[in-house]
């Protein structure tokens, strides 16, 4: 790779833009700000002084130095969202036109979200409240989904860019991060691990109604974040990949495989928020050994070396995106039943990804969390001889199953909670069968029983136990 | 019949209304409507033997054409009869040979000449042919006929049938020619609300008798089938549906998966390995071909316009190394596919090279052949077929048909459609509760005046029927646009009702079928008394489709159904349709009277001799 470089000094000193091509940690020339001066595709990112990536994780700030949206057009950065004292998370929109960022106006305000053209210009406030409102992303209806902090941490919702039905999707205690809208239209997003219950960092799905929440993969690795879908349309090997960071490195979700894929990039902590450049190329935010920040570099696989994108002596740079149109999602039809609970049908409880049962459980308890946080049985229902059974339960609510032997006994239990929408229906191949799991096709022996399933809302009372 | 569209404010469906509302047509009329539009729709092609000249055959324009195979230059082309679906060549290929599936013919061409030689009659809608290597025999599929009639390769005289899977359509003559395989595209009958099953019927050609029955479980829907060179590896193209669990969702396999069955001596057994991904799916697997050194396989797949190459060595490895079941594993295909390669729409029939290194796909629904170069696995030429420039409405609903629509591309309207058709299967949809409401599936010909659609009748339009309710409760994804969904019920209106084979080409009725239709029409009993008019068949069969577009409750509802009452089925093709009533649960005509009529609600039929509900039936399927 050739090594290259030039610079300018921009006004006031402040920016020096270049290029560098391949260019080594120890041969950057000194000065704020670098970057590469051909590129002609605009890119927004987030500069801040200390970038906390697993904050939001743990209901706290990522930016407790403050952030900065800029751009960078045609060989020159500059902020992109003057007037503002913080700003970060930019989202652009699917015709690449505008954008979608958290901001502050003042110190002191939480985080809203704002609105403003791709080219820049005067932001319109989207939403705004008494706590943070942070990471929004464009959906394919022309809504937008984010995370709110509540009391219980941050939360997912979506609304209308006027502020209409808001739409919460997350239903359980704990911290909801939304990292990207996959083109299959659902919502990835970030959680501890077990969902509701633990604190590794893991990557869920979502349907844009809250219904079908569940892992991307169920290989969990030791803390997974920030992904990004690459897009579908592009010519790149492996269009449609889901990349992340696991730990520090990088990694991805192919669609053939039920375990994740290193992405044998060159050495670096990389903060994920991947993003794909018009010609191919990821635009990564990753500090190389021995460096103090995150820098953005474009690279893919099969390139020998990195070309440096930008870097700041004194702030992280993070959260690329490329201001280009792209293609737009598939938005969901929401199919959810007008009625208070949902129903949960399971083919074969036995079969799980760490092995199935030998033992056919006689019943499943179904658990749920007070308002204090207390678990609460909310009753059993019998499993049928092939393992399937059928039963209702309280939507919008936490959620989990225990399998239980014929005197009662634990045979196996859910780790993390889950949550089913209020008129969603739903069917599990087993217990944590994982997504690779297709069904068999067989009528469950429970729907051969009774198509009505056993309430297990905890409205009536202690119900039924034995199964088969 | 002129019923306004519930929803007319809808401009589309407006626009549909208008574009479609036209006297009841014949059926040759409604034929012609799709020929000439004059796509040449290529859905199958050949290689002649010294490679040098492609065959292709063209479905809508009723040609074999040939072209030069290196530059893609037309040589000839060759009329033969009505939507032909399959063609081969005799050994020594002097001769093609032409299933010709609407006019029940076989078009035999000296390939010299280029001239038509000879049509022969075969069975009901034959679909594919294959001589055998002394060139004595010719063995034509036919799919409603359910079997393969065996003629004589010199005079065309029909020698003996033979019974195979219940819509044969598909032919693999070994190398050695000494076994001759045979698919069926709907399954065969098994009891209600139980797996599917299908078959592969090994032929012995030399003696003309069934000598083996490979059976493939769950399977619903097999295509193409091919045969190594060295006779030890069979592969066939199949849809593995998954229609006995509630369709509450689509991810993760819920609807179908891809399989490809392979059997024969490297394998062992009959196994079934999956082509899916685990959120990609690669539907409606239709050709395959297996590489002349075995390395490859190749599947086209007719919904996701793409072929898949896959090695044969890992492939045979993982069946090895893992055990069964595969088909349920999404993540299994990642062991053994090497490559998705695009292609055009609507792939179908596909031929390799003789030395393999080229693999021609016919693209039926954008009248192109793809060339890939299978050592770069990557289309390097496309013929483009001669035909109209411009993309009509109808073609543009046909493509919309058959792309996979759902959620990541997992089925389309095909899957359950067989060739716009039917798919033999019940299934349960999720809005009416799981385990309730299972419902049969229709076929979808001829369907103008017999709406409402839907068995409660709940849709009154093709518009609602294929637009708002199959986005959320089939595709769970977003559906098409206004344009592409008028398109969309403009070609599934136009879709005709195929010649009817129980049915004098003069409408005159055999003695048994008359004698039927008195029984149909009769409005006294044997115990000479009246039927009341709401009881006898006529009634609610009334009008030239045999339905009064009305709903009633006729007894046949089952305790796990939501209500009785019943949209009145139309009765066009009803010998095809098995099984009946609206959940499927009647296997024949006769059960519907026999088994699941015992207060005569559904007509007046318990004082009916077995003889008179056979000539009942007779006349049914003259409808």
């Amino acid at each position: 790779m050739s090594r290259r470089a030039a610079a300018t000094i921009a006004a006031g000193g402040i920016l020096l833009a270049a290029v560098v091509y391949g260019l080594p940690q120890q041969a950057m020339p000194a000065g704020r700000t670098v970057q590469k001066q051909s590129e002609t595709v605009a890119v927004i990112y987030t500069a801040t002084p200390a970038y906390e990536s697993l904050a939001a994780l743990h209901g706290d700030e990522r930016f407790p130095r403050g952030a900065q949206l800029m751009v960078q057009r045609e060989g020159r950065s500059q902020v992109f969202t003057p007037g503002f004292v913080a700003s970060a998370d930019a989202s652009v929109s699917f015709d690449g036109r505008t954008v979608l960022f958290s901001g502050k106006k003042s110190v002191g305000d939480p985080w809203q979200i704002w609105e403003v053209a791709a080219e820049g210009g005067e932001a319109r406030l989207v939403l705004a409240g008494s706590r943070d409102l942070i990471r929004p992303l464009w959906m394919p209806d022309g809504r937008l989904v984010y995370a709110w902090k509540e009391a219980g941490g941050f939360a997912l919702e979506t609304v209308g860019l006027d502020g209409s039905a808001p739409l919460q999707l997350t239903y359980l205690p704990g911290n909801f991060v939304p990292d990207d809208v996959l083109r299959d239209g659902r919502v990835l997003f970030e959680s501890g691990f077990p969902l509701g219950a633990g604190a590794t960092p893991e990557m869920f799905l979502v349907y844009a109604d809250g219904s079908g929440v569940e892992s991307v993969r169920c290989d969990h690795g030791v803390g997974r974040e920030h992904g990004r879908q690459l897009r579908l349309d592009s010519a790149a090997a492996g269009a449609g990949d889901i990349v992340f960071t696991h730990g520090n490195r990088l990694a991805r979700f192919t669609s053939a495989r039920a375990e994740e894929a290193p992405v044998a990039a060159p050495a670096g902590e990389y903060a994920g928020d991947v993003a794909e450049m018009p010609d191919g190329r990821w635009l990564l935010a990753l500090r190389r050994p021995g460096q103090k920040h995150y820098e953005l570099a474009a690279w893919k696989p099969d390139m020998a070396g990195m070309e440096l994108i930008a870097q700041d002596v004194e702030r992280d740079l993070i959260e690329p995106v490329v201001v280009a149109p792209r293609a737009v999602p598939n938005r969901h039809p929401s199919a959810l039943h007008n009625w208070q609970t949902g129903n949960l049908l399971a083919l074969d409880a036995r079969q799980s990804r760490s092995g199935a049962l030998h033992l056919v459980p006689a019943a499943v308890r179904a658990e749920t969390k007070d308002d204090a946080g207390q678990v609460v049985s909310l009753g059993m229902a019998p499993v049928e001889k092939d393992g399937s059974f059928f039963v209702q339960a309280t939507g919008d609510r936490p959620l989990r199953f225990i399998l239980l032997d014929a005197a009662g006994n634990t045979l196996r239990e859910e780790h993390g909670w889950f949550w089913v929408r209020r008129g969603e229906q739903r069917i599990c191949v087993g217990c944590h069968t994982g997504p690779e799991r297709a069904p068999e096709n067989r009528v469950p022996e429970v729907l051969l029983r009774t198509t009505t399933p056993v309430d297990l809302t905890g409205r009536a009372g202690p119900v039924v136990a034995g199964g088969h | 019949m002129r019923r306004r569209f519930a929803i007319a404010t809808i401009c589309a469906a407006w626009m549909c209304w208008s574009a479609l509302w036209k006297p009841a047509a014949t059926v040759n009329a409604q034929l012609s409507e799709v020929e000439q539009e004059g796509y040449a729709s290529p859905l199958e092609v050949l290689l002649s033997p010294d490679g040098a000249r492609l065959y292709v055959l063209c479905q809508d324009t009723a040609q074999v054409r040939v072209l030069e195979a290196a530059t893609g230059q037309v040589l000839q082309t060759i009329p033969v009869g009505r939507q032909p679906r399959g063609f081969s060549f005799s050994p020594d290929g002097r001769r093609l040979f032409v299933a010709n599936s609407w006019d029940d013919t076989v078009t035999v061409i000296d390939t010299q000449s280029g001239q038509v030689k000879a049509t022969w009659a075969a069975g009901f809608e034959p679909s594919s042919v294959a001589e055998d290597r002394a060139e004595k025999t010719l063995f034509v599929a036919d799919r409603i006929g359910n079997n393969v009639t065996v003629l004589d390769a010199a005079t065309g005289a029909e020698k003996l049938t033979l019974e195979a899977g219940r819509g044969a359509s598909y032919l693999a003559m070994a190398a050695d020619g000494s076994r001759l395989y045979v698919t069926h595209v709907y399954p065969n009958p098994t009891p209600h609300r139980t797996p599917p099953k299908s078959e592969i019927t090994v032929i012995d050609p030399g003696r003309a008798q069934v000598v083996d029955r490979l059976l493939l479980p769950n399977i619903a829907g097999v295509f193409h089938v091919a045969i190594s060179r060295d006779g030890k590896l069979g592969v066939a193209a199949e849809l593995h549906p998954k229609n006995l669990v509630p369709l509450a969702h689509v991810e993760h396999g819920w609807a179908f998966v891809d399989t490809l069955t392979v059997f024969g001596a490297d394998v062992g057994r009959s196994v079934e390995v999956p082509l899916d991904e685990l959120d990609r799916y690669y539907a409606y697997s239709f050709g395959v071909a297996i590489a002349p050194d075995k390395s490859r396989i190749y599947v086209t797949h007719g919904g996701s316009d793409c072929v898949t190459v896959i090695d044969t060595k890992k492939m045979l490895a993982y069946i090895r190394e893992h055990p069964e079941p595969f088909a349920e594993d999404l993540s299994a295909s990642a062991n053994y596919v090497v490559g998705r390669i695009a292609v055009g729409k609507n792939p179908r029939g596909a031929a390799l090279s003789r030395d393999g290194a080229k693999f021609y796909v016919a693209n039926r629904l954008d009248d192109t052949i793809s060339v890939i170069d299978t050592r770069a696995n990557r289309v390097t030429q496309t013929i483009k077929l001669a035909g109209p420039e411009k993309v009509s409405a109808l073609r543009r609903g046909e493509q919309t048909f058959y792309k996979a629509y759902s959620f990541q591309g997992q089925f389309g309207c095909s899957n359950c459609h067989i060739d716009s058709t039917f798919d033999g299967l019940q299934w349960d949809l999720e809005p009416d509760g799981f385990g309730r409401d299972i419902v049969d599936n229709r076929l979808i010909e001829d369907l103008r005046g017999t709406e409402p659609f839907k068995w409660n009748g709940g849709n009154p339009t093709l518009v609602k029927e294929c637009g708002i309710r199959t986005e959320m409760y089939f595709w769970r994804s977003q559906n098409y646009d206004d344009r592409t969904l008028t398109d969309l019920v403009l070609y599934i209106r136009s879709l005709p009702s195929r010649p009817n084979r129980w049915r004098a080409a003069n409408g005159v009725l055999t003695p048994a079928q008359e004698r039927g239709r008195a029984v149909f029409y009769r409005t006294i009993d044997k115990l000479g008394q009246p039927i009341p008019q709401s009881n006898q068949c006529g009634y609610c069969h009334s009008g030239p489709k045999g339905t009064s577009q009305k709903s009633f409750d006729v007894g046949t509802g089952k305790p796990t159904d939501n209500s009785g009452l019943l949209d009145t089925p139309q009765l066009m093709s009803l010998a095809l349709t098995a099984p009946y009533l609206h959940d499927g649960s009647a296997k024949s005509l006769e059960e519907i009277w026999t088994v699941y009529n015992p207060h005569d609600r559904h007509g007046r039929t318990n004082d009916l001799t077995k003889d008179e509900l056979n000539d009942l039936v007779e006349y049914l399927r003259t409808r």
